[in-house]
């Protein structure tokens, strides 16, 4: 048996906390939360303009693809991506080995104040993240529990 | 391997369609994204040459409830085929869950089926997965030419293995067969993580109704 590791309730709580805080200071829209490989691990703002799930494969992707970059003026990665666009921006930070926060942002700050208040909320989600491995706890289900009936219905 | 959110109480797992250049990967995440009901999936995503070849990787995000009470998130990944794209593959293999390989079934392109193969064994050992742990099924695709090779050979040459997987036989153009592929490497990743671990014996229950042509569903290896 495999257990997939698990954000318990108080945990997403906490972590919602924390970006919560980060996105009335950094006054931006949308942060979100996500591994390396793209699955998004919370998010926190206004999700109702874009696809979350597309921004965080779109992302990782953007991130992975620049660390050869980074490699070639002799750095292991870069540390923090900016997108710029007319009205709205994408500032994506790493947090840990395995993790990057994405901020979404406007014209009601600056790159410049998503970038401060970014480092200090990596490193808060960071050791959030890090306590949770180390509680060790995971989910698993019973076989029963997967469904044997069809699930996504034909045009 | 993703983490549970306890919260909006979501699970999300990364299936990734690896094959040598042009066997037909796009083609599976297509005709899938045109079959599912929108409700059920996001935009596909392609990040393409102008000439319609994969240069990063297809992207499909599908919904479904399949574990009692939670939202299963299934994020379908396309590797870019090409040799060239090492690097590229190296990185959308990153957190992979379940991997469907795709082979063309063309004499011509024995060859490359078998190579890409080693490159998918040799890409998950860089991060510590071995081929024999990961759940992952075999698609013979293009079964509608007719230079194709038989089925057997296509066996002997990848699925001779000592875990033989579920193989099928496929027209991704037209259907055939790619909801049963992705229901079935569905079901083995799904059951590896339930509490009995064992991936079942007979032929996996689909997840997603394959809303396909009516042909038969040939399927000429169990687990």
């Amino acid at each position: 048996m495999n257990a997939i590791p698990c954000l318990t309730i108080e945990d997403v709580a906490n972590l919602d906390g924390i970006l919560s805080n980060f996105l009335n200071k950094a006054e931006a829209e949308l942060t979100v939360v996500i591994d390396r490989g793209g699955n998004v691990i919370s998010q926190f703002g206004d999700m109702t303009v874009m696809d979350v799930t597309i921004i965080a494969a779109l992302a990782a992707g953007s991130f992975a693809a620049t660390k050869e970059l980074a490699r070639r003026i002799g750095e292991v990665e870069f540390n923090a991506l900016y997108h710029q666009g007319n009205g709205n921006h994408i500032f994506m930070n790493s947090v840990d080995d395995d993790t990057i926060m994405i901020t979404v942002f406007g014209r009601r700050t600056t790159v410049g104040l998503v970038r401060f208040y970014s480092a200090s909320t990596a490193q808060s989600v960071a050791a959030l993240l890090k306590s949770l491995s180390n509680t060790g706890h995971g989910f698993s289900f019973d076989a029963s529990d997967i469904t044997a009936t069809p699930i996504f219905a034909g045009q | 391997m993703s983490i549970i959110n306890y919260a909006s109480r979501e699970i999300q797992f990364k299936i990734v369609y690896y094959g040598p250049a042009l066997c037909g990967k796009t083609t599976n995440l297509a005709y899938i994204h045109q079959r599912i009901n929108p409700e059920n999936r996001g935009d596909l995503v392609s990040l393409a040459t102008a000439a319609d070849r994969t240069l990063f990787f297809d992207f499909l995000p599908l919904n479904a409830v399949v574990i009692k009470g939670f939202v299963t998130k299934f994020q379908l990944y396309t590797v870019p085929g090409q040799v060239i794209y090492n690097a590229t593959r190296q990185l959308v293999l990153r957190s992979v869950d379940g991997v469907i390989f795709v082979a063309d079934s063309q004499w011509e392109k024995m060859e490359e089926n078998v190579e890409s193969f080693k490159n998918l064994e040799d890409n998950l050992a860089k991060q510590n997965i071995s081929i024999d742990e990961i759940p992952y099924v075999l698609q013979y695709n293009k079964r509608d030419l007719e230079n194709t090779a038989p089925v057997n050979y296509l066996e002997y040459v990848l699925n001779n293995r000592k875990r033989r997987v579920q193989s099928f036989e496929v027209v991704s153009s037209s259907g055939q067969n790619v909801f049963a592929s992705l229901n079935a490497v569905s079901q083995i990743l799904l059951h590896k993580f339930s509490k009995q671990s064992d991936v079942p014996k007979t032929a996996p229950a689909p997840v997603a109704i394959p809303v396909e042509p009516p042909v038969a569903q040939k399927q000429s290896a169990a687990v």
